[in-house]
């Protein structure tokens, strides 16, 4: 088989750190490479040498064994190389077929105008050629992640890419989707194209991919197949230890009710009812955990209840006090935790140092202040505390908050709510984005603050994450409980029905209308499946 | 795509660019400006005739007007020719003092807004109403006191007019934006219409001066007046005054350093999502930041009716615009603005010192002034768009990878 891509003996510096050390990585043509590693082992770096947005620092890129020398993306993308970003980089007004064309439409009239008609000839043969079942017509504001993640690789194709890098794909997809686009890679790899696969989840490697080549802290550790080897032996090549993948979760007693929602009813920001009647409640010492696929009322029930979004109707308790009409600030006072879902735009303030996030949601304390004023000292410490406790890879506390990769910035959040010994924490997908070890750590952290007695509701779109946390399972469906389980006696699959709106047992395949009063007796559920 | 790669990556070099590295750029601007002002000028004395004894000569051409003297006009005539031995605080340095300390109200009261994301453009409306509140109430109020007494009671009361009525003047907008989502930038720019308008009813009805045919208020006795220290009273100016505005520098500065309220002004500018989630009250922030923004505007106009005029006359300079300016250009920081209001000060003097001392016409002089003030403020403006064209979420991360040693310190 060819080689597609060749990379020998990469180094990139950067002021202070060696983000690449002298990393061999080959790529053989036709087939799906995983680059797996740890957050910031070095993996976007090396791709970004590939695609022409860094130089290297020493070493050679070759591209179908030719020596390539790229000064930007251009040239990498005249090469065959194309690269779809985590973020995706489409105009959200603009339908399919424009943004595929964007910057290389066909023109008629002597170079004067679109040919609009060729260039949707052109996406739609493209399409059809790789089995993409997508309208070329729709816009992109109005298209799911998943087809707007399609168009992205649709466009890196139409501008001749025979190399594709994925930066983290299933980031934002739904498990149905990760799905649809592993066959996505797999038409692909048939008709000849190569791709390579930037991930640090070990499952989605061994699935998607061939060959895995391992990165860590900026070396190659290893490059294995990915048939023969193990969720395990991948995993301590990542880490450089044993892992342990399963969640133990010992069993506690669990105390009085901590936090109560009843009869919740919310609306999104257009208006459109996305909770509609929620009922449950959380108990000190207790996991509660939402499984759910994303877009099911999960975002706006958890603002609601932390004081982001002003729900319709009912009721929300929280150590026997009504804070439904309480100020965001109130509710943090009273030991509410909250790790948001929107770590970039709610969780950190990227201008600001991590001194300064150190701060964010604790400015009005008297914990961080002396006689009125803020004691950036002590904060400091705070902030040191928290990178060192958890594990934050950072040059210092004065790095701002935007410099970090994503997991990592994670990692300084959880630290954070965390730290505040909270009597109640919210966590809305805790781990997304960062890497085993990490998430080892979360959960682990997550079980500890459960047996200290803090009550737990978690909101993961990772169903082994929900299930294995969990001590009780709500699964959210069109803005409605449609059941309440115990996770250790349902299966992934009969969850993935709930997920989907069905009951397992359900003969008659209706939706059935939620009156889920879960509240009641959390002890009373306990099989799964069943009615509540 | 390479055009833009490469402006993207000028962008993002800007953007990255320390503090020192921001000073230097700055002065290579100011550099550039006067060089190409220079030229300028030599081309608009080569355009005009003059007698000869007047011209300058360069490489055997003659000029009609000197750049050389120009620039020296503008500078050192501004701070009252420092190096001539003849210095004296009566001098031309303190117009530029006068101007720089009611640019730096103007200027606090644009920064405060900016800092918590909101474009505050009503700070001229609210110099005028500060102006109008503290001319008519101080002198209602020296019927009472008078003499040395009268200084220590009467000036403190029309700051803190200046305080209230500007500050009020400013919740409007803010109330305005908080509660029914008015954009600042249309109510602000409409308050100044209605501040100018209704304050020229004012002072030509009711509160008008009998014994003038001006449109203004009957004139502030002199002990109702901020006093001259060293400084003499030929140029209207006083240092209590400037050291007030140095006062609001520092307290401002220590405000958004050092306060919870300033940390949820700061949060609220950057990243209104986060702020919520922090915990700030976004209505109240806002409303209380334009109102201390309007504030700090109402005392650009009680000092320009106590330290300037002695009167409120209608028509007052556009100080509150060149605020905005003085502003940005100082990157919105408290510290930033006193120098930034110097060279405003130093501009706005140095042009009347230039118009006497050579034939330059003032239109030219005009264009030099916004030649610096361009250059000056282009790299700010475009760290401004850097920060928002490179995304921090997409940049390619260099900070983190693979650094284990940094965590353990």
């Amino acid at each position: 088989m060819e080689t597609a891509v060749h990379l020998d003996g990469i180094t990139k510096r950067f002021p202070g750190v060696v983000a690449n050390d002298n990393i061999e990585f080959e790529v053989k043509q036709g087939t799906v490479h995983a680059l797996l590693g740890e957050n910031g082992a070095g993996k976007t770096t090396l791709m970004n040498v590939l695609y022409g947005l860094y130089e290297p620092t020493s070493g050679r890129v070759e591209v179908a064994g030719e020596e390539r020398d790229f000064d930007s993306p251009r040239d990498a993308i005249d090469a065959g190389i194309g690269m779809i970003h985590q973020h995706f980089m489409l105009v959200d007004p603009m339908t399919v077929v424009e943004n595929i064309t964007l910057g290389n439409e066909p023109r008629k009239w002597g170079g004067l105008a679109v040919d609009r008609t060729a260039a949707r000839k052109a996406v739609v043969e493209i399409a059809g050629r790789y089995g993409f079942d997508i309208d070329p017509n729709a816009r992109i504001e109005d298209i799911s992640v998943g087809e707007q993640q399609r168009v992205e690789i649709l466009k890196a194709l139409y501008r001749g890419a025979d190399t594709l890098i994925l930066d983290e794909p299933t980031a934002v997809l739904t498990p149905q989707e990760i799905k649809e686009l592993f066959g996505v890679l797999e038409e692909l790899t048939a008709q000849g194209k190569t791709i390579i696969f930037i991930t640090h989840k070990l499952g989605e490697a061994m699935r998607a991919a061939d060959e895995i080549t391992v990165l860590r802290d900026g070396q190659r550790v290893d490059t294995v197949d990915a048939g023969t080897t193990t969720r395990n032996a991948l995993a301590e090549l990542m880490i450089g230890r044993e892992v342990l993948l399963d969640i133990d979760r010992p069993s506690t007693e669990t105390g009085g009710v901590v936090a109560s929602v009843s009869d919740l009813v919310v609306d999104d920001d257009r208006g459109v009812r996305a909770v509609d009647t929620v009922d449950f409640e959380v108990c000190a010492g207790e996991i509660l955990g939402i499984a759910g696929v994303d877009g099911n009322g999960q975002s706006e029930l958890i603002e609601a209840i932390t004081g982001l979004r002003a729900p319709e109707t009912g009721t929300i308790r929280l150590l026997d006090e009504n804070v439904t009409d309480n100020s965001r600030r109130q509710r943090i006072e009273a030991g509410m935790a909250y790790i948001p879902e929107d770590r970039q735009d709610r969780g950190v303030v990227m201008d600001f140092d991590l001194v300064g996030n150190a701060l964010l949601g604790s400015q009005h304390s008297s914990q961080f202040q002396s006689s009125g004023r803020i004691d950036w000292d002590k904060t400091r410490e705070h902030a040191k505390t928290i990178i060192n406790e958890y594990d934050v890879r950072t040059p210092g506390a004065d790095t701002s908050a935007a410099s970090l990769s994503g997991g990592n910035q994670q990692k300084f959040i959880v630290g954070r709510e965390f730290e505040r010994d909270p009597e109640f924490v919210v966590a809305s997908n805790p781990t997304r984005g960062v890497d085993v070890g990490s998430i080892e750590f979360i959960h682990e952290r997550l079980l500890e603050l459960r047996e200290a007695g803090a009550a737990v509701l978690l909101v993961s779109s990772k169903l082994k994450e929900v299930q294995g946390l969990s001590d009780r399972l709500a699964v959210m469906y069109e803005g409605e409980f449609i059941d309440l389980v115990d996770p250790t006696t349902t299966t992934e699959s009969e969850l993935g029905l709930l997920m989907a709106g069905q009951q397992p047992d359900d003969t008659g395949g209706d939706e059935r209308e939620g009156e889920s009063d879960l509240t009641e007796d959390p002890t009373d559920v306990t099989t799964g499946g069943e009615r509540v | 795509m390479s055009v833009i790669d490469h402006a993207r990556r000028v962008l993002e070099r800007l953007v990255a660019a320390s503090a020192t590295e921001r000073i230097l750029i700055s002065s290579a601007a100011l550099l550039l400006s006067i060089l190409l002002g220079a030229l300028l000028v030599l081309i608009a004395g080569r355009m005009t005739t003059c007698t000869v004894g007047d011209a300058v000569y360069y490489f055997g051409t003659g000029f009609c007007y000197n750049p050389v003297l120009v620039f020296d006009r503008l500078f050192l005539g501004a701070l009252g020719d420092p190096f001539s031995g003849a210095w004296s605080p009566e001098g031309q340095f303190s117009v530029t003092l006068r101007e720089t300390t009611l640019l730096i109200f103007t200027g606090l009261s644009v920064a405060l807004a900016f800092q918590a994301g909101i474009f505050n453009i009503g700070t001229q409306g609210q110099m005028v109403v500060g102006g109008l509140a503290t001319a008519v109430l101080v002198l209602q109020a020296s019927s009472v006191v008078s003499g040395v007494i009268g200084s220590v009671l009467l000036i403190p009361f029309g700051v803190v007019v200046g305080v209230v009525s500007g500050g009020l003047y400013g919740s409007i907008p803010g109330i305005l934006k908080a509660y029914s989502d008015a954009n600042e930038v249309i109510t602000t720019i409409m308050l100044n219409f209605i501040a100018t308008g209704v304050t020229l009813y004012l002072v030509s009805g009711v509160f008008k001066d009998p014994e003038s045919p001006a449109n203004r208020t009957v004139p502030l006795p002199e002990y109702a007046q901020f006093p001259t220290v060293i400084f003499g009273g030929r140029q209207d100016f006083s240092l209590v005054a400037l050291a007030c505005g140095l006062l609001a520098i520092g307290g401002l500065y220590y405000l958004l350093e050092y306060t919870a309220f300033g940390y949820d002004i700061q949060t609220s500018g950057l990243q209104p999502g986060a702020a919520e989630y922090g915990g700030v009250d976004a209505k109240r922030t806002i409303v209380a930041s334009l109102t201390l923004s309007g504030a700090l505007g109402g005392v650009a106009g009680s000092m320009y009716v106590m330290m300037v005029l002695g009167t409120f006359q209608s028509g007052l300079p556009a100080y509150g615009f060149d605020g905005i300016t003085v502003s940005i250009l100082a990157g919105n920081n408290p510290a930033g603005v006193a120098f930034t209001a110097l060279l405003f000060g130093v501009l706005k003097s140095g042009t009347t010192v230039v118009q006497f001392a050579t034939d330059v016409p003032p239109q030219l002089v005009g264009v030099l002034r916004g030649l610096i003030i361009l250059f000056v403020a282009m790299p700010e403006f475009f760290r401004l768009v850097g920060q928002r064209v490179v995304d921090p979420g997409s940049k390619p991360v260099a900070t983190d990878d693979g650094n284990l040693e940094a965590t353990d310190e």
